[in-house]
């Protein structure tokens, strides 16, 4: 310690004073490391020279500092809106930062993250598909710009005996571990030759599963454990650090085992992922040419087993946050615009605070202080307000981060890098110091008046150009404010029609479950049938069900399980073009149970799923419009799943219904009994119908189920609203967001106008006197008040129009059946604003009526 | 008239004896005055103090107790007290006659 402070004294001392100081120090230096510290403290500020013209402006400046938080403290009131104005906002903005920096802007987790990327098969409307084995392998072997590749397939077996439970996970190339460039903590990665038909019985755990499902004991690995009834071997465990983005969910991964000549890993089979790692100096761009060009070489040899047209090549980056980049930039800017708007107040504030400070400036002045004086103790004032703002804002930032990655969605990559960490400090930081010098010049523009003036008349003098800033100011503000409410009436007015769609089923007093039919008994398909069947009659008999369903899928549910449905007597040239409609394998109630109307024709019985001969189907509308439109589809023969498929005959068509999501573009859809279908599913959701609160009969409708099979798993229990609100989630987390930002930004607009007009009136005392003393009637005084703050506010207003104009297309993925450009939302903002404006004008004009002529002119 | 830290530091010059340099001169006040003032406040008293010609200064010797740093000793002038003399009559002369507590004893 001692030395810290003798290092410190030589360098800032000069040597004759240094040289008895320190020795001073050293002899006493028992006396403690607090009086060390503060004797060197003492001795630095004190004895350092006086010459140099640096140290002494320092000096000042740290002695404005402390004047400044003297004058602070003696405005409380001033004081403490500022700093919970600027807390907020700055807080607001460093929690939305901490989002984006590990989301948005760090690079992936990985080594060479820059050259990791997706290729896609890319659709002739600009969409795009996943990628069929074969495709990969001959786009991988042709490609020169290719270093490493790996396929990627969905998986969600189910993990365990005992307490059998469905875990998300991924099929996997042996290579995938080594094309993002992590390996196992434990164990050992994929090998080769795991990766071939039959072989592929390896699986690879996540440090989470590992620990949740095994309690992290590590002789696991090597050893089998039961997956979907067929014993695994775990071959190694990712680090705890692992932090998987190409499927945020997936904690466990089997070797994918595929060769050529399987019948799923056809062109067709649209239902991979391709990464690669790019070569060094290889960009995504010109991988993409070079993947163009091979793919074209690929359409041409198999012109019948592709309806995609190119690829699409995107960098891992892009790909991962391709669905939340729009999403998190537009909060970007709302945060931003809250800023400016917060910003802008409390220059606002300290700009009225410092025309009550005239005669203060004025007799410094007098005194001889410099101008560059008065302004520098300005600068030293906004840098304290600055400072503690910044205190404020980061400790509203630690507080309101956990609560909004709490409201994030779930399957948003890097989720658990968000912290509250140098970042944000950097945010705050840079905030500060442009804060403290917007408040500085806002304390310097009273600073132009004639000082000497002021002191003269000893009342304080109402400048000009003070004023203009101020309005200025204030019209920024409502202009800021405006283009966030847009935003978020927009928003809303999205989320209005999306709750407003009708999905083409009733979701109210419905459960759904989902049930695995697994272990050797099931592999036989009669016996899952004969199960499913089990389980309807016993769901059935629980009190509080109205009815209830199986089927291998729900709506809303974020499944994706499509077959092409082809008519024999119509095929298009290439097969690749026919229509994919959503499967549905359901028992005969399906369509009472979700109350799905039947349009034409007749649903389905028992006693047609009980004939295996003459097989039935239902279509949806759109469905049916699209393979046959204008006719009636009843009585047409179609197959589903392939030209060798057996032909069905359409006996009915049902309503659409919104599959993917409320604002889902596509509604072909179709129904057959299962009993009559390819395969059994041995997942299967169950859908009741109740006459009580659905979730209210989850315990009861448990017990059914356990007590057909007890060794099967349960899992996904939700009630259709739940499930709405799920496939909304974002949207409302974004009307949520806007929504504060907006109205916080509204209130601040509105204490702005309030502001202005007060101060106004309070320096117009004389002349609105004079004008009523003059015989001016009340009304005409209220005219002069409120105008003077609707013409503030429509500045403001029509200024914010013109940039909502420009701003609102990043919102466009919050939009639904809403165009960018409404007008009905900017009719709602006028009306509101115009409300607030009024609302703000309100004190000040009745101030103004009641001043007392005789009172305002008796001054003079 | 001198200010109150000047008297105190030029007392406690007074009271620290011929070898009075900072920390005898804070101990002196310390102890008789319960002011505890940091050497820097002492020193730069001195330096105003030697400026007005009350005080003068002259450089020590290293001791090694000190690291072999110097001391600076100080020595009131005349000039020192006869200004602490006036100023000292100066408040004696306002304070007699008043309330209990503000004679000297």
């Amino acid at each position: 310690m001692i030395r810290v402070c003798r290092w410190l004294l030589e360098r800032v001392l000069p040597d004759d004073v240094s040289d008895h100081v320190i020795g001073d120090l050293i002899e006493q230096q028992d006396r403690g490391r607090l009086w060390l510290v503060r004797e060197t403290a003492a001795a630095l500020i004190l004895l350092r020279a006086p010459r140099r013209r640096g140290d002494r402006m320092l000096e000042t400046f740290l002695g404005d500092m402390r004047l400044g938080a003297r004058m602070l403290r003696r405005s409380p009131a001033f004081t403490a809106t500022a700093i919970l104005t600027l807390g907020l906002s700055i807080g607001a903005t460093a929690a939305i930062f901490s989002v984006i920096d590990p989301v948005l802007l760090r690079p992936l987790p990985y080594p060479n993250a820059d050259r990791l990327a997706f290729v896609w098969e890319r659709n002739r409307d600009g969409t795009r598909d996943n990628v069929g084995f074969q495709t990969i392998k001959d786009l991988a072997d042709r490609s020169t710009s290719i270093e490493q590749w790996a396929a990627v397939g969905g998986w969600g077996p189910t993990v365990g005996d005992a307490q059998p439970e469905v875990v998300a996970g991924d099929r996997v190339s042996w290579t995938y571990f080594r094309t993002l460039g992590v390996a196992p903590a434990i164990g050992r990665d994929f090998l080769a030759e795991e990766d071939q038909p039959n072989h592929n019985l390896e699986v690879i755990l996540s440090f989470g599963l590992w620990q949740r499902k095994f309690g992290g004991d590590s002789s696991i690995v090597g050893r089998a454990i039961p997956i979907g009834g067929t014993p695994m071997t775990v071959v190694g465990v990712m680090p705890a650090s692992f932090d998987n983005v190409v499927t945020t969910n997936a904690k466990i991964w089997r070797v994918l085992g595929y060769a050529p000549s399987q019948p799923f890993a056809c062109r067709t089979c649209h239902h991979l992922r391709m990464l690669v790692k790019l070569k060094p100096g290889v960009s995504a761009n010109a991988a993409a040419a070079e993947m163009d060009g091979i793919f074209g070489t690929l359409v041409a040899a198999y012109p019948t087993q592709y309806a995609s047209v190119g690829t699409q090549v995107v960098r891992a980056q892009d790909e991962v946050t391709r669905g939340y980049q729009p999403a998190l930039l537009a909060l970007a800017g709302a945060v931003v615009l809250v800023l400016l708007i917060g910003i802008a107040n409390v220059a606002n504030l300290q700009l009225a605070r410092s025309v009550r400070r005239h005669e203060e400036f004025a007799i410094r002045s007098a005194l001889g202080a410099s101008r560059g004086r008065v302004t520098r103790q300005l600068l030293a004032e906004g840098l304290v307000l600055a400072l503690l703002g910044g205190i404020a804002g980061a400790v509203v930032a630690r507080l309101a981060l956990p609560v909004l990655v709490d409201q994030l969605p779930p399957a948003l990559p890097r989720l658990e890098a968000i912290h509250f960490d140098a970042a944000g400090f950097g945010v705050i930081a840079s905030i500060i110091l442009l804060l403290a010098l917007a408040l500085a010049l806002a304390g310097a523009r009273s600073d132009r008046g004639d000082l000497g003036a002021s002191l003269r008349s000893g009342r304080r003098l109402s400048s000009g150009g003070h004023h203009a800033a101020r309005s200025t100011l204030v019209v920024v503000e409502v202009g800021l404010a405006t283009t966030l409410l847009v935003s978020a009436t927009l928003v809303a007015r999205s989320l209005l029609f999306l709750l407003g769609v009708n999905a083409g089923f009733d979701p109210s007093h419905l459960l759904t479950l989902q049930v695995s039919a697994i272990g050797p008994r099931y592999a036989v398909a009669a016996n899952v049938v004969a199960y499913h069947d089990r389980l309807r009659d016993a769901i059935r008999a629980v009190p509080g069900v109205q009815s209830v369903a199986l089927t291998n899928q729900v709506p809303l549910a974020g499944n994706i399980d499509m077959y092409g449905v082809l008519d024999p007597d119509n095929m298009p040239a290439n097969p690749e073009l026919v229509p994919s409609g959503d499967r549905y394998v359901a028992s005969p109630e399906y369509l009472a149970t979700m109350r799905i109307p039947i349009l034409r024709g007749r649903a389905y019985t028992d006693a047609d799923a009980a004939d295996t001969v003459n097989k039935v189907t239902l279509v949806s509308a759109a469905l049916a419009e699209r393979l046959w439109p204008g006719q009636n589809p009843l009585g047409h023969r179609i197959k589903l799943g392939g030209p060798t498929a057996p032909p069905r005959t359409v006996i009915g068509v049902a309503g659409n219904v919104k599959h993917g999501g409320l604002d889902a573009t596509t509604t072909l859809q179709w129904y057959a009994p299962e009993s009559q279908w390819l395969f059994a599913d041995n997942t299967e959701v169950i859908v009741v119908r109740t006459t009580l609160e659905p979730s209210s009969l989850v315990p009861a409708v448990r017990r059914a189920i356990n007590a057909v099979d007890p060794t099967l798993p349960i899992s996904a229990v939700a009630t259709m609203d739940q499930l709405i609100e799920q496939s909304t989630a974002q949207r409302r987390l974004a009307l949520v967001l806007f929504a504060a930002f907006a109205v916080a930004a509204l209130l601040l607009a509105m204490a702005g106008i309030y502001g202005v007009l007060s101060g106004s009136v309070a320096e117009r005392t004389r002349e609105i006197g004079l004008r009523s003393a003059l015989g001016a009637a009340p009304r005409a005084i209220l005219t002069l008040v409120v105008s003077q703050g609707l013409r503030l506010g429509a500045l403001g207003l029509v200024l914010g129009l013109i940039g909502s104009a420009g701003l609102t297309r990043f919102l466009r993925t919050f939009l639904f059946n809403v165009s960018e450009n409404d007008v009905g939302a900017r009719v709602v903002v006028v009306a509101v604003l115009g409300v607030v404006t009024l609302a703000a004008c309100a004190i000040p004009a009745s101030r103004a009526i009641r001043i007392d002529a005789s009172e305002a002119l008796r001054g003079d | 008239m001198l200010g109150e830290l000047e008297q105190l530091v030029l007392l406690g010059v007074m009271r620290a004896g011929p070898d009075a340099y900072g920390v005898p001169v804070h101990d002196e006040i310390q102890r008789r005055a319960a002011r505890d003032l940091t050497l820097g406040t002492i020193y730069k008293t001195l330096t105003r103090l030697e400026e007005k010609g009350m005080v003068v200064s002259r450089i020590g010797e290293p001791t090694a107790q000190r690291g072999g740093r110097r001391t600076r000793c100080y020595r009131v002038t005349p000039a020192g007290s006869r200004a602490l003399q006036s100023s000292i009559r100066s408040l004696r002369r306002m304070a007699s006659g008043l309330d209990v507590g503000l004679e000297p004893t």
